[in-house]
């Protein structure tokens, strides 16, 4: 009943009051850029000659990066093996998934590598699955980066379903991941003479130091029915164990490598490698290949070819566009800003749409 | 709501993604909305403050007290003084002038500016004093609050009496106290039961076509993201299996991943996916397009110095900010004539006197005629001073006394006198000829007055019964004189009479009746004789109509005394009869108002608002299609329109009238009917043959453009909906239509013929209250402000000054906003689509599991803070074209007709370059990674490279926006920049957290690492380069071979530095001597379209509402000055003893 508010929606009855009344109070907005949009501004406009501009300078970029990449990754030799059929005895050869369950059979199996080009130290060894799901989202989330970390954490393994506690407690390193622990073993020799592998430095340093802790110890690892991989040893602290937190930085694709180790020699060309493999790991079950991969690195990293490539034909295919926009502007020119061309110029029947 | 969901969905065990994720942006969009209607409500608050807080005297313990408004209390007894604001609804009872009445002006409500009459009860006179005051003691019964302006009933009771109240003794709140000291009064409603306030109907919420169109495209989204899902669903129905012995599906697997139950997979997929794709719907869309709108139109439009009106101080005014893209596709405008189109100013122009015709000036229909026939016309620039308001005659045979030497100069003596005489003008201020202001019912009178001023006939002083003129150079050149004449009888004005008349007494006795009205009425009662005199006036009087002008008939008759006496006798006993007095009124005035002497015409020109045609001819190059829908005449319509440039010469015209004569035959019978029937058939058959001949034109491409005029009636048959297709091909096809004589009613059903027909955005123009149902009808109502009443504005969602400012508003703030809009849309669509794409392309490569891709925080924050500020920077300051140059070439708002922008073939086109950039991201990003990624031979982790694709996504996305920019400002730089800065700095610390919870500490490290590495470097290089190629090369091209109107125009003014308007502002400071004169005239009190049917016009509409809800119109002119008359007779003799 009172007049608390009374103009909420009559701000226009009250303006015009005060229009009338007061000639004065001007109401003419101020001047400003902003409100006047007139916030000096560039403009591009993309002429042919700008397009074409563009597109060379990309193309003139691009070409030497790609080369470049190219050239770097020309340098890296890498020499991949598959082996998750050739390790497999003939007699298994029809049912290879009872040969990797049983505990009975012999898992070692020999290899032999032809190095083409000689490599240089360090020689990097990697294992790469293929059809491994570590991506899958069950796969992921079963783990406890709580329990990594600290002792503290031990029975955080509410994420670590089913491998987050066994009968005598929880289980450290809990969770699918660890569970699935790659276990296959490589030795290498040159003739005769054993290549050490050195299994130190192959986790990223954050991992190592922050991720995983250096009181934590395994703890009724692979105690349950199922194996799923490979053991850990239980008086060396996760921080030490290079091979799990490498495994556990899960991968991004079905198909990955992961670092094994490093061969600190170098390898002459022609030489050849004997690798005795263990093969322990179960990629049978879904048909994945394994394969043993040696590369050397440059400043690109290993053997990258896809950048170089992408690099070279983007160049290319800008320099490509730059030459057919010159063939154009020249088959086809449209002189710029003709208003020839608007078009209601174009169209001069322009009412009928 | 569907983020609500989302967000609830990602709560369970099936979501992919933490809940933060969709609860963050979905609280951060609530809090910004919640920001901006705060802000809203602020100002808002304000606004009422300022309101709230302004004083009035109420009555406490017997003494005023000033009290704030907001304090004021029903029951309070207030105080308000002359020309101050009644603060609510009040009861009168009493006021300092006697028989306790008091005048108000209701141009608030009605636009109407003749002072209106209140009258307190009688018993209630005394109450004036406060002591006096406080002895009042009464109760008012009265109805319910409503919003009804001319009703009111209630009772006061007071000591056991109980005395009726009218809307008499009302004083609505909004109105204005005149002519009063002051007044005393009840308050019977406050605040919002005001009956203005019960009246300010809220803006009828109307969303614009284009977000109309954009809810089809979120639905579109909706649809690609249930395929999506549904895909994949179904893959993660296939992929299950217990062979993945890795995912530990052997025992006691949850319902989702159970490969023994693969629909029920399929089904919890579906949900999952539904969660993780959820950001495929642009959840701050909505959020920031209103945001983009309200600053447009808060501070460009209300703020653009373009449509600033000095002379009435009025800038523009967005009274809604949903509909301001729907400006820049306007395709219809309807426009009402008087007061929007025309200036409702009335001057007197010219003058037929006895015979001959005065008055030099040619008007801008004459020069719009003369410019249709090829001639030029030679206009001599004669700048008379005697150049006033309401008066524009120039012609030096009458002026400064020099008709005394014109051969008929006593008729013009007649002329003169009767102009001075016979009206029921009243006079204002100060008693010289150029102080004086004019009260007039009608512009047209006062408009007369001064036209006998300026001929030497100053009328300055009104008594009840004398009128005083100032006549100089009667006798003698030079010789001032100061005549009293007694008015004897007023004869009123009313829409049937069409005539006014006063009786008058000369002091030497001479009785005369001056009679001034409409050319039919007055020549019926002209007496015999004197056919030449009648012939050639009235042959002035088409001429000044062909003109557009509006004309009167003068004429007097000179009355014996006791011949006056007898019908006086009659007159009185009418005007005192209780039932049928008017009928009796004018039956009585019939017998006095016959053997009339002619003595000329005079005719008033009504004049245009400034730049009116200049702007209409824009509009139309523009390709919008302009319709008048008028009450007036067919022939003032077609003259005003041919004034306007809304019709030439070479344009076909199609006339659909009432007025044939087969008609107006039929009609003589009266047979109802039969009548309609009739027209019926008439419209028919017109209507059946225009469209066959605009078909036969269609065919022909250089046909000649199409007009169409048609009056109320016929449009009141055309409408009738078996004719109303065909009224619609036929006016479709025209480029311009002008509807005359029509209700307001009609002007919203063609409004919406033309809305609901033909599905083009329509606008309706008007100043009125006889166009707010049109205003309310069209899809953008635009409103006259500044000089008429408030009602047209109340109803509308645009308020400018001019009507010419609709060129400003359509083709720089519509077409602007209609561009930033389509781009911020097209824009969002894109970017989230490209986004979740990625994530989608991921899915293939998880097993269909719904993994997501990218961290929470990344996907919450993408839309939010990511990408969110550059597209708002766009949305405000993209220009294509500047503002002069929009103006300059009218054609680029016909991209907005078409909807060029935002069409489905542009969103297609988004939409390939959305999958085409998601595909590079994914694939580049995954294809690279897979070896290792340094010297150290360490390889990347799915975090890692998501973190990697993330960033690329966030360069690219930002850079696009660079890329459709068509200005690129200071804050373009900022926006885009800091967005990408903002990821960084984000990433930076995300990264070196860690948090005590219970949660994945996926990105630890992750940019860290990946900076260290070369690979990074090269693909951030890489990646945005070879996913922006395609987007540029389509951009190059399509500039190239299909260029836009407005990539033109930049073309042909590159060169030119930005036009700032600067230029403009300067002559807006600086008046012109034409712009002087009409500040000046501004400042004269203000008339109105009160069209009270003068010779040409049909009555106004103001009183239409009020006749609809059963209510006479306000009080006769005449009544209310000879009441005001009398009331400043006694300050008068003050005056004079002085």
């Amino acid at each position: 009943m009172n007049a608390i508010g009374a103009a909420s929606s009559g701000g226009a009855t009250a303006a015009s009051d005060s229009s009338t009344t007061t000639k004065k109070n001007s109401k003419k907005p101020k001047y400003s850029r902003f409100t006047q949009q007139e916030l000096p501004a560039c403009k591009p406009i993309l002429t042919p000659g700008l397009v074409i501009t563009t597109f060379i300078v990309i193309g003139i970029i691009f070409i030497p990066v790609g080369l470049v990449s190219l050239f770097a990754s020309e340098k890296v030799v890498e020499i991949v093996d598959r082996y998750d059929d050739g390790c497999v005895p003939r007699n298994y050869s029809n049912n290879k998934l009872a040969y990797i369950r049983s505990k009975l059979t012999d898992k070692s199996c020999t290899r032999t590598l032809n190095i083409v080009k000689p490599m240089k130290s360090p020689i990097y060894i990697y294992y790469q699955l293929d059809n491994f799901y570590q991506n899958h989202r069950r796969y992921v989330k079963s783990r406890s980066d709580k329990q990594l970390r600290s002792k503290k954490g031990e029975s955080e393994t509410k994420l670590c379903d089913p491998e987050g506690v066994s009968a005598n407690g929880p289980i450290v390193p809990c969770g699918l991941i660890a569970w699935s622990l790659f276990n296959d073993t490589y030795k290498f020799k040159v003739k005769n003479k054993v290549l050490e592998v050195n299994k130190k430095n192959i986790a990223w340093k954050s991992d190592k130091s922050k991720k995983f802790g250096s009181d934590v110890y395994p703890k009724n690892f692979q105690s349950g029915g199922l194996i799923g991989g490979g053991q850990l040893n239980s008086s060396i602290p996760l921080s030490e164990q290079e091979n799990l937190i490498v495994w556990m930085r899960t991968a991004a694709l079905p198909t990955f490598r992961k670092l094994y180790g490093k061969i600190e020699e170098d390898l002459q060309a022609n030489q050849q490698i004997t690798v005795v493999i263990q093969n322990n790991y179960n990629t049978y079950s879904f048909g994945g290949k394994k394969k043993l991969v040696l590369s050397t690195t440059t400043w690109i990293g290993g053997k990258n070819d896809f950048l170089g490539i992408a690099y070279v034909t983007v160049g290319g295919l800008c320099l490509f566009f730059a030459i057919s926009f010159i063939l154009l502007y020249v088959v086809k020119p449209r002189p710029l800003g003709d208003p020839s061309y608007l078009s209601w110029n174009r169209n001069p029947a322009g009412h009928l749409n | 709501m569907y983020f609500l969901m989302v967000s609830i969905l990602s709560a369970t065990p099936y979501s992919p993604v933490h809940p933060v994720t969709n609860v963050v942006p979905l609280s951060l969009v609530l809090l910004v909305s919640l920001i901006k209607e705060a802000f809203e409500d602020w100002k808002r608050f304000q606004n009422d403050m300022a309101i709230n807080n302004t004083l009035v005297d109420v009555l406490q313990d017997q003494r005023w007290e000033c009290i704030p408004w907001k304090r004021l209390q029903v029951g309070d007894i207030v105080r308000v003084k002359q020309d101050g604001f009644f603060p609510a609804d009040l009861l009168l009872l009493a006021s300092t002038n006697p028989d306790g009445v008091c005048y108000i002006e209701t141009a608030n409500l009605d636009g109407e500016t003749n002072l209106k009459i209140r009258k307190a009860l009688e018993r209630t006179w005394d109450y004036l004093t406060p002591d006096k005051a406080c002895e009042f003691k009464g109760e008012v019964q009265c109805e319910q609050p409503n919003n009804s302006l001319y009703t009111f009933t209630g009772n006061l009771v007071m000591e056991n009496q109980t005395l009726p109240l009218s809307p008499n003794q009302l004083l609505l709140r909004g109105c204005s106290l005149k002519n009063t000291q002051y007044i005393v009064g009840a308050v019977i409603f406050t605040g919002h039961e005001t009956k203005v306030m019960m009246n300010s109907m809220n803006v009828p919420s109307k969303r614009s076509t284009l977000e109309r169109k954009l809810d089809k495209l979120i639905l579109t989204l909706f649809g690609t993201l249930f395929t999506m899902c549904l895909i994949g669903a179904i893959g993660s129905g296939v992929f299950i299996n217990k062979k993945y012995y890795f995912l530990g599906l052997e025992k006691g697997v949850e319902d989702q991943f159970n490969p023994n139950n693969r629909f029920l997979v399929t089904l919890l997929t579906m949900l999952t996916l539904l969660t993780l794709y959820s950001t495929i719907i642009p959840i701050s869309l909505y959020v920031s397009i209103e945001m983009i709108k309200f600053i447009q139109s808060t501070q460009f439009i209300n703020k653009d110095l373009n449509m600033y009106h000095v002379e009435t101080n009025t800038p523009a005014l967005a009274r809604t900010s949903n509909l301001n893209e729907e400006l820049g596709q306007v395709e219809y405008i309807f426009s009402d004539k008087t007061g929007t189109l025309t200036r409702n100013l009335m001057e007197f122009f010219k003058c037929s006197i006895g015979g001959e015709i005065y008055g030099t000036g040619v008007t801008e229909i004459e020069r719009g005629i003369a410019e249709r026939n090829g001639i030029k016309l030679q206009e001599e620039k004669v700048t008379n001073a005697a150049h006033e308001k309401g008066f524009n005659f120039d012609d030096e045979r009458l002026m400064r006394g020099a008709w005394r030497n014109e051969a008929n100069s006593d008729a013009c003596k007649e002329f003169f006198r009767c102009l001075a005489i016979c009206h029921t003008v009243l006079p204002e201020g100060d008693e010289s000829p150029e102080k004086i202001k004019y009260q007039a019912a009608s512009p047209d009178e006062a408009a007369l007055v001064i036209a006998a001023k300026n001929f030497g006939f100053f009328f300055y002083r009104r008594t009840p019964t004398m009128v005083y003129v100032r006549e100089s150079h009667v006798e003698r050149m030079g010789k001032i004189q100061d005549v009293p004449y007694e008015i004897l009888n007023v004869l009123e004005f009313n829409s049937t009479r069409k005539r006014q008349s006063v009786v008058c007494r000369y002091p030497d006795g001479r009785l005369v009746l001056y009679c001034k009205g409409a050319d039919t009425v007055i020549y019926e009662r002209l007496a015999v004789g004197n056919d030449n005199l009648k012939k050639v006036t009235r042959e002035h009087l088409e001429q000044f109509g062909a003109s557009g002008l509006r004309t009167l008939c003068l004429a007097y008759r000179d009355l014996a005394p006791d011949m006056y006496e007898s019908w006086n006798e009659k007159f009185i006993q009418a005007k005192s009869s209780l039932r049928d007095r008017e009928k009796k009124l004018d039956e009585v005035a019939e017998l006095i108002e016959n053997n009339l002497v002619l003595i000329g015409a005079t005719a008033i020109e009504d004049k245009l608002q400034e730049g009116v045609p200049n702007c209409i001819e824009t509009l139309s190059r523009a390709g919008i299609k302009i319709w008048v829908l008028t009450g007036d005449k067919i022939e003032t319509a077609i003259n005003i329109a041919y004034a306007c440039n809304l019709m030439n010469n070479e344009m076909k015209q199609f006339i659909i009238s009432s007025e044939t004569d087969a008609i107006r035959e039929v009609e003589e019978r009266g047979d109802q009917v039969e009548i309609a029937r009739f027209i019926k058939e008439e419209v028919k058959k017109e209507l059946k043959k225009c469209i066959d001949e605009v078909q036969q034109y269609f065919h022909n491409v250089s046909g000649p453009k199409l007009a169409l005029v048609i009056d109320g009636k016929c449009l009141m048959y055309a409408l009738d909906p078996s004719l109303r297709v065909m009224l619609l091909t036929l006016s479709l096809n025209c480029a311009s239509v002008v509807c005359c004589r029509v209700s307001p009613l009609q002007k919203a059903q063609v409004t919406s013929l033309v809305k609901k027909g033909a599905r083009k955005i329509t606008l309706s123009i008007g100043d009125g209250a006889n166009d707010v149902s049109m205003i309310q009808a069209a899809h953008i109502g635009v409103g006259i402000s500044g000089l008429e009443g408030m009602q047209a504005v109340m109803a509308s969602d645009f308020a400018i000054a001019q009507f010419r400012f609709l060129k400003d508003l359509l083709l720089v703030h519509g077409r602007w906003s209609y561009l930033r809009i389509c781009k911020v849309v097209t824009y969002f669509f894109y970017k989230n689509l490209t986004f979740t794409l990625t994530q989608f392309w991921f899915t293939f490569n998880t097993g269909f599991s719904g993994q997501r891709f990218y961290d929470d925080w990344f996907q919450s924050l993408y839309n939010v803070i990511f990408t969110s500020f550059p597209v708002i920077i766009l949305g405000l300051f993209d220009k294509d074209v500047s503002a002069s140059l929009s103006k300059r070439y009218p054609e680029l708002y016909k991209e907005g007709i078409r909807n060029v922008f935002f069409k489905w073939r542009v969103v297609a086109i988004w939409a390939f370059f959305a999958v085409y950039q998601s595909l590079v991201f994914y694939h580049f990003v995954t294809t690279s990674s897979s070896a290792a990624q340094s010297s150290s031979g360490k390889t990347f982790g799915l975090w890692d490279v998501s973190t990697m694709a993330f960033t690329c996504v966030v360069v690219t996305v930002n850079l696009r926006l660079l890329m459709m920019c068509n200005s690129i400002t200071r804050w373009h730089y900022i926006g885009v920049g800091g967005s990408i800065v903002a990821w960084f700095l984000f990433i930076f610390l995300y990264s070196g957290l860690m948090t005590k919870h219970d949660r994945q500490e996926n990105i630890y490290w992750v940019i860290y690492i990946l900076m260290s590495t070369a690979y990074f470097y090269v693909t951030l290089l890489l990646v945005p380069v070879a996913a922006l190629l395609g987007d540029f090369i389509y951009q190059g091209v399509q500039r190239w071979f299909f260029p836009y109107d407005y990539q033109i125009v930049q073309e042909i003014h590159s060169h030119e530095p930005d036009d700032s308007r600067t230029e403009l502002l300067e002559i807006g400071n600086q008046l012109t001597p034409e712009e002087a004169r009409s500040y000046a005239i501004s400042q004269l009190p203000r008339e109105l379209s009160k069209h009270t049917g003068f010779a040409f016009d049909s009555p106004g509409y103001e009183s239409f509402f009020a006749s609809q809800l059963g209510i006479k119109a306000p009080q006769k002119a005449w009544d209310v000055a000879r009441r005001a008359c009398a009331r400043s007779k006694p300050k008068v003799s003050k005056k004079e003893k002085r």
